[in-house]
């Protein structure tokens, strides 16, 4: 099985390069593949009933229980028949259906193939969620099939529609599967249905599952997608919307209802919307003009029924149900069929434009009226003795269920429907075939081959009826298993005067007579539907969908506000709440220590009163100045803690900061702009304080229940013995956690170059340095040669003699700082920084030609082999057979009055570090200065260029 | 041989050091990248075969003892995040040649794009393989670095405006994180993972609760976790297609990573399952209802990456296996599916010069292939079996149902409800974009900033004007151009990668499930940082 249902899918898969050769007979090599698969079934249905089932299984995923389990029980084997042999005609079909030259052909057959694939697969599948995957694929599969010509909107909807109903119903079923494989603990089908679990879940989940089924079956209340999928090719009308898709809620029905139909709810939901969907969907169809339409709806009646039916669970009933299905399936593909070539010869659907066609497509007629008859449940057709089993069923409602009077109620329901179906089927055949006085439609003759499938399945309508008795014994493999009930099923074309023969005749008269009447009865429907306000199923739905449309747009206004301000603050109030509740919770005995010194507090009194006045500053220069304040505390409050290394490196890194700031500054208006409201700020206020509060609190908690020891006191003594250092924070930062630091130089590559990027988009950084070698040539000397760019009120000449002297000398101290670094305050990060403000003190003094002459490189290849450097000191001990990043300790002999250099590699890395930092410097220096210097000259002054971006 | 756990970080590094060296040439550049990258996919694959059969594999960076030093660890997890990551990263890299996203125009962002993007690479490797807690933050500082040039690429106004946004509710996050971060070391003297493992435990129940709160908060904001999501949809959608498309894949998974390892290895148990659980819901429903109301192909995407964040917190909230194996598998299904879906979005603007549905139309018949490459992953997404998305909301839901009371149960409805409204906002795209016949070609395209790459655009207000032109004279020649093969390629390649993720859904579960069973016993992971080093 698992192989004819992957043939299926690899004819789709080469459907599109054959339509490219083939053109239209492309449709008769796919119809092979079903029909193949009829023969082969053929073959082994016998087996299955004789109670032999076949089952095949491929694993897949065993840790959700999906594993592709397949069986051909009875109930299978006739569906998997009906799904091939339906298929097949059908694709063989559209050979001719097609017009030469239909540019979407390739996605059709192809589509429509794996459509057959999936349902085959769907009705061989006994794993729960193999069967909802195969589902799904025919829901996914017949949305694109109904929507084959998207360009008119009616047809996009009708697609949309048919996707999300059906959908919806599958998802809640899904939600059924999950509790059903629950309690069975199983997702095996035949495990399930051989001991069934018992208890409300399995109730619950019973009947969501059954919700799938209705949507899927197009049952009131989801009726209304399918006359709307009436929009897909005529072929996928007869194919999906009659024979096939559509009878996938028949089958999950039909499949649960051995075991399940004796749960609460399950006969109430299925004989209840069963019957009432078989009468409204009757009483529409006799209004319509369209003849597809005509038999949409009547599809939709005929599912009721079959939903009635075979929920009714007893042993006749689901015998009588298989039956119908197959009588259905056999004469509502073949109308389908022939509404197409009607639409095809004629060029139109509408009854009221088609006038004796029987004399010009006699075939065509005969299999209408066969087919016709079998839908009316007239001898000696299949869907007469179909229907008779029924009606015989439902006589023993009461002695096989139990139903009392409700039983009574569903007979006379389903004698109603009849009496409807006898009505749709004169008024379908009479609409069709019948004389009226309008011009005759030009028909277009057909090929011969446009008509066989019709004809062989309107046939096979006949030769089913004659079919009883081979039939019987098939269909009770199927409905054998449930209890016997007050009768034998059978099915047979003369069962002697029963009063179910009776219920024939009287719906066939009373049909007949509607039909007859059918003037009054339509104005009578008019004035009903007119006076009831009846509510609109479709109505409804497209209610619902505007009304999540509206929600959807409500909410996301409210959530989705387009406001930093907003943003940051929520983020601020659940970091205050969440972790708030924890510390509230338990907030109890917190130590609080005095502070160590004086000091101490006045730092912090300081530093308080700075971060204060910062925000307060309607300033920016001010502010920047003042959040320096802030940094500098920070660094005397190291050293007052002890750590002179890290004050060190916190003071280079403010100033840098502080002037980078400045420079950005220049592009910037001296005042903060958008002053927010002040009940804006008091809110801002009141949520600043609680941070500060919150973000207290949690470290006051934290530092109370600490009882381990913390790492930290312990690097002393390996990062001399392991890293070779004396420094334990420059060991910590190029040794212990050079992995940090690693990551944290490649935020600083990324950082300068990210800010170069945006700056140079106008300004062309790759060439700025080129053209100051250039300009050299033209500058005066003076003391700094590149300062001769920059207008001269603006030099100062002490200023560039300072930065001349001061330049070799700070570039000489980095450079000893990082070496020094292992063993004393200092390392790479300090000893950039200092060059850093070397190069910053060039430019300062003499402009961004100066700033070029003394650097004359791209900062990204300094950045770039810093990155590279460090990466090589990692790489390296790795390639050795080490660690990576590990150090080797080595005392090299200068020669000179007998030194020894103490050399630890981490040196390598600490000069990557230092080299990315001077890159940084530069590149900052060069796009911030030099870059915003060089708009600046472009537009205009400096000081007044606007470039701000506003944030609010 | 475990050293090769370094490698992913490392190598990125190396090669975008030497990408910025090689600066001038773009097919130094290039070449750098692919080597780089596709010995990264080469690593991780080698490590999840590794760490699947040999246990996780750890390595001690310069030999430092775990108690001092930093350990990196590759096990289950951390390998499979890693090996689909890089291998998205890797095909968004070959997308964005085909793009000519930083080749065109003069040869000055040229040197950013290829180390930025390389860089982004090794943060995410980075917080993947990290078992310290302040390595993790670096990890994430060097992502989120790198993530702020990216999205700022070309310094467009509103790719300007959008990068505020991102970057400064970034900086709060970063912060967020700090403050957890020395919380926890106040509290217990270390950060590494595995040692922090057996120090949690100890103590306090309310002190533990609030670091376990605290760091959750941080994760959260990383992965965009409603109500901490907003800032997502407002800055995702203005950066170039490959941009967008690696974030999509990427980002939000690392915090959703994070928050899986902390809570199973530092908060064992399932002891904030209500709270995620409603996380998950809030974050679910509310992040689909925005994709339903928005009318961009980008924007929608977007806040469905946003609403299938609650599916993976789902799955972590139960702490069950069953749920944490749905959750890594959701993982991997949606980095892949994202990401692919995000490229096809840049395909479609590329073809037609926007991804406005109601500018879009007819591409199911001007564009067949293209149609194709949309509508599997679109409908992959929306969980529309058999493909993976699908699958991984089997296991969640399982593992809903089988959990069993009533707030497990709504989350397993709102899931539900959630995949049917992602469904129908995908459905509204196919309606609108691919089936619904083109407005008329001549209509103007109003060119706000989104069909901007780079160079084309000046900063700023500087030289719109300029780049305004340039930037409707090369829509006009784009329109018309049929897809570069350079971008198709890779969105096939990810496509058919993503189609793979169902085929191999056994093994693939498999392996989520062992990781799934390796979080929940703590363990392994602990003695092979503990006791593994070499």
């Amino acid at each position: 099985m698992i192989t004819i249902v992957t043939l299926h899918f690899l004819a789709a898969a080469i459907a599109p390069a054959l339509v490219r050769r083939l053109e239209r007979r492309t449709f008769l090599v796919l119809a092979l593949v079903p029909l193949g698969s009829f023969l082969w079934l053929l073959g082994q249905a016998e087996a299955a009933f004789d109670g032999d089932v076949r089952t095949e299984r491929v694993q897949w995923i065993p840790t959700i229980d999906l594993q592709i389990d397949l069986a051909l029980t009875p109930l299978n084997a006739v569906m998997a028949l009906v799904v091939t042999g339906v298929g097949a005609l059908v694709l063989f079909y559209c050979r001719w259906y097609f017009r030469e030259g239909d540019r979407e052909m390739w996605r059709f057959s192809s589509v429509l193939t794996a459509f057959a694939g999936s349902m085959l697969g769907l009705v061989v599948s006994d794993n729960l969620y193999v069967l909802f995957v195969f589902w799904e694929l025919t829901t996914v599969l017949s949305f694109l099939l109904i929507g084959h010509n998207p360009e008119r909107k009616a047809n996009r909807r009708a697609a949309m529609n048919a996707l999300i109903v059906t959908t919806f119903g599958g998802l809640v079923m899904l939600l059924g599967l999950f509790v059903l494989g629950h309690e069975a603990g199983t997702a095996r089908i035949s495990e399930i249905l051989a001991s069934p679990p018992q208890g409300t879940a399995t109730t619950i989940a019973v009947l969501l599952i059954l919700v799938g089924a209705i949507s899927k079956s197009a049952l009131v209340p989801f009726h209304f997608w399918l006359p709307g999928a009436m929009a897909a090719p005529t072929p996928v009308s007869a194919y999906l919307h009659a024979a096939a898709m559509v009878k996938a809620g028949v089958f999950l029905v039909a499949l649960l209802a051995p075991a399940f139909s004796d749960i609460p709810g399950w006969r109430p939901l299925l004989l209840g919307t069963g019957i009432v969907t078989m009468v409204i969907g009757g009483l529409r169809a006799l209004r319509q003009h369209d003849i597809k339409l005509l038999l949409a709806y009547g599809t939709v009646s005929q599912l009721g029924f079959l939903i009635a039916v075979v929920g009714a669970g007893t042993q006749a009933a689901m015998f009588a149900g298989l039956a119908l299905v197959l009588g259905h399936a056999l004469f509502k593909s073949t109308l389908f069929l022939v509404v197409g070539v009607i639409d095809r010869s004629t060029g139109t659907r509408d009854l009221r434009e088609l006038t004796g066609l029987h004399r010009k497509l006699p075939v065509v007629f005969v299999a209408t009226l066969l087919a016709a008859a079998s839908m009316a449940g007239l001898p000696p057709l299949l869907g007469f003795t179909a229907k008779e089993a029924a009606l015989a069923a439902f006589l023993d409602l009461d002695a096989d269920a139990g139903l009392g009077v409700w039983g009574t109620v569903a007979l006379v329901g389903l004698v109603l429907g009849s009496t409807l179906t006898v009505a749709y089927t004169a008024r379908f055949v009479w609409g069709a075939f019948g004389v009226r006085s309008v011009t005759p439609p030009t028909v277009t003759p057909q090929r011969l081959g446009f008509v066989v499938a019709p004809a062989l399945l309107a046939g096979l309508s006949l030769v089913g009826g004659f079919a009883g008795g081979f039939l019987t014994p098939r269909l009770m493999a199927y409905a054998g298993d449930a209890p016997a009930g007050a009768h034998e099923p059978l099915l047979t074309l003369w069962h002697g005067v029963t009063p179910a023969l009776g219920l024939s005749v009287l719906a066939v008269t009373a049909g007949l007579l509607l039909w007859v009447a059918r003037r009054a009865v339509a104005s009578a429907q008019r004035r009903f539907v007119e006076s009831m306000h009846v509510p609109d199923a479709e109505l409804v739905y497209h209610g619902i969908i505007r009304g999540v449309d509206r929600t959807s747009i409500e909410v996301t206004g409210r959530t989705q506000r387009g406001s930093l301000p907003v943003y940051v603050g929520i983020t601020l109030l659940v970091l205050v709440t969440i972790p708030g509740i924890a510390l509230v919770r338990t907030w109890d005995g917190v130590r609080l220590r005095g502070p160590d010194n004086l000091l101490q507090v006045a730092i912090v009194v300081v530093v308080v009163l700075a971060a204060i006045l910062t925000v307060r500053s309607r300033r920016r220069l001010r502010a920047v100045l003042l959040l320096g304040v802030t940094g500098y505390g920070t660094a005397l409050l190291f050293v007052a803690h002890g750590a002179p290394d890290l004050a060190l490196t916190q003071v280079l890194v403010e100033t840098f900061s502080v002037v980078t700031f400045v420079l950005v500054m220049r592009r910037l208006p001296p005042f903060f702009s958008d002053r927010p409201f002040t009940s804006a700020r008091r809110i801002r206020v009141a949520v600043g304080c609680l941070v500060g509060l919150a973000v207290g609190g949690y470290a006051l908690m934290a530092a109370n229940a600490r009882t381990a020891r913390p790492v930290g006191l312990d690097f002393a003594e390996p990062a001399y013995d392991y890293g070779g250092g004396n420094n334990i924070v420059n060991v910590t930062l190029v040794d212990i956690r050079v992995w940090d630091t690693f990551g944290e130089i490649a935020v600083l590559v990324v950082a300068a170059t990210g800010v170069a990027s945006l700056i140079f988009l106008l300004t062309d950084r790759a060439t700025s340095h080129r053209e100051a070698r250039r300009d050299r040539a033209s500058s005066d000397a003076g003391w700094l040669r590149g300062a001769g760019l920059i207008a001269d009120r603006r030099r100062s000449v002490v200023f560039e003699i300072v930065a001349r002297i001061v330049f070799p000398v700070l570039m000489t101290f980095s450079i000893y700082l990082t070496f020094a670094g292992h063993n004393l305050p200092g390392g790479g990060f300090a000893g950039g920084l200092i060059a850093g403000l070397a190069l910053m003190v060039r430019y300062l003094a003499g402009g961004r030609a100066e700033l070029d002459s003394a650097a004359p490189v791209d900062a990204g290849v300094v950045l770039g082999s810093g990155l590279v450097i460090a990466a090589l000191s990692g790489v390296v001990p790795a390639l050795l057979g080490y660690n990576a990043f590990q150090s080797g300790i080595f005392d090299v002999p200068t020669g000179l009055f007998g030194y020894e250099v103490h050399l630890v590699t981490s040196l390598f890395f600490d000069l990557g570090v230092y080299l990315v930092v001077v890159g940084l410097s530069l590149d900052v220096l060069r796009s911030l200065g030099g870059g915003i210097d060089k708009q600046g000259e472009e537009t205009g002054d400096v000081e007044t260029a606007t470039g701000e971006v506003s944030i609010a | 041989m475990t050293q090769i756990v370094v490698l992913p970080v490392l190598l990125p590094l190396l090669g975008a050091g030497l990408c910025l060296v090689f600066g001038r040439s773009a097919r130094a550049q290039r070449l750098i990248s692919v080597v780089v990258l596709t010995t990264v996919v080469v690593t991780a694959t080698t490590l999840l075969v590794r760490a699947d059969r040999y246990g996780p594999q750890s390595v001690q960076i310069g030999g430092w003892g775990p108690d001092i030093g930093i350990s990196l660890i590759a096990d289950r997890l951390s390998a499979l995040m890693l090996l689909v990551s890089t291998f998205v990263t890797l095909c968004v890299l070959l997308y964005s040649f085909g793009q000519g996203i930083v080749e065109y125009g003069r040869e000055t962002p040229l040197s950013v794009f290829h180390p930025t993007f390389l860089v982004l690479s090794a943060g995410v490797s980075n917080a993947f393989l990290s078992a310290d807690l302040f390595n993790l933050f670096v990890g994430f500082e060097v992502l989120l670095a790198a993530s702020f040039v990216l999205i700022t690429l070309g310094g467009t106004e509103a790719r300007i405006r959008a990068g505020t946004i991102y970057v400064i509710v970034s900086l709060v996050s970063s912060a967020v994180f700090l403050v957890a971060i020395s919380c926890v070391y106040a509290a217990t003297g270390t950060v590494n993972f595995a040692e922090l493992a057996g120090r949690i435990a100890e103590l306090p129940p309310g002190v533990a609760q609030m670091l376990q709160l605290l760091l959750l908060t941080t994760f959260c904001i990383k992965a965009a976790v409603f109500p901490l999501s907003a800032w997502l949809p407002d800055s995702y959608p203005t950066a170039p297609a490959p941009v967008t498309a690696v974030f999509a894949g990427l980002l939000t998974k690392v915090g959703i990573y994070a928050i899986v390892r902390t809570q199973t290895l530092l908060f064992p148990g399932d002891g904030l399952r209500s709270l995620l659980l409603w996380a998950s819901i809030l974050t679910m429903v509310i992040g689909i209802l925005g994709a339903v109301a928005q009318s961009d192909i980008k924007r929608i995407l977007s806040f469905t990456l946003v609403s299938h964040i609650g599916y993976m917190l789902f799955g972590i909230a139960f702490a069950s296996q069953l749920g944490l194996s749905g959750a890594i598998f959701y993982i991997a299904h949606h980095i892949t599916v994202q990401t692919v879906l995000f490229l096809v979005a840049g395909l479609i603007e590329y073809r037609s010069g926007t991804t406005n549905l109601s500018r879009l139309g007819g591409l199911a018949r001007s564009a067949p292939v293209l149609s194709v490459v949309f509508f599997i992953p679109a409908m992959n997404l929306a969980g529309i079996p058999p493909f993976s998305g699908f699958l991984g909301k089997v296991a969640l839901g399982q593992a809903g149902i089988a959990d069993g009371d009533w707030l497990a149960i709504t989350t397993v409805a709102a899931s539900i409800l959630t995949s049917l409204l992602t469904l129908y906002a995908i459905a509204k795209v196919w309606n609108r974009a691919f089936w619904q016949p083109a407005p008329d070609a001549d209509q103007e395209h109003d060119d706000e900033d989104d069909w901007s790459h780079g160079p084309l655009h000046g900063g700023g207000a500087v030289a719109n004007s300029g780049g305004t032109l340039m930037t409707t004279m090369w829509q006009k020649v784009a329109t018309k151009q049929r897809l570069p093969l350079a971008m198709g390629l890779p969105t096939a390649l990810l496509v058919i990668f993503s189609v793979g993720l169902t085929v191999l859904a056994g093994p693939l579960f498999g392996i989520t499930d062992r990781a799934a069973a390796e979080l929940l016993e703590r363990t392994p992971y602990i003695t092979a940082v503990l006791g593994g080093s070499p």
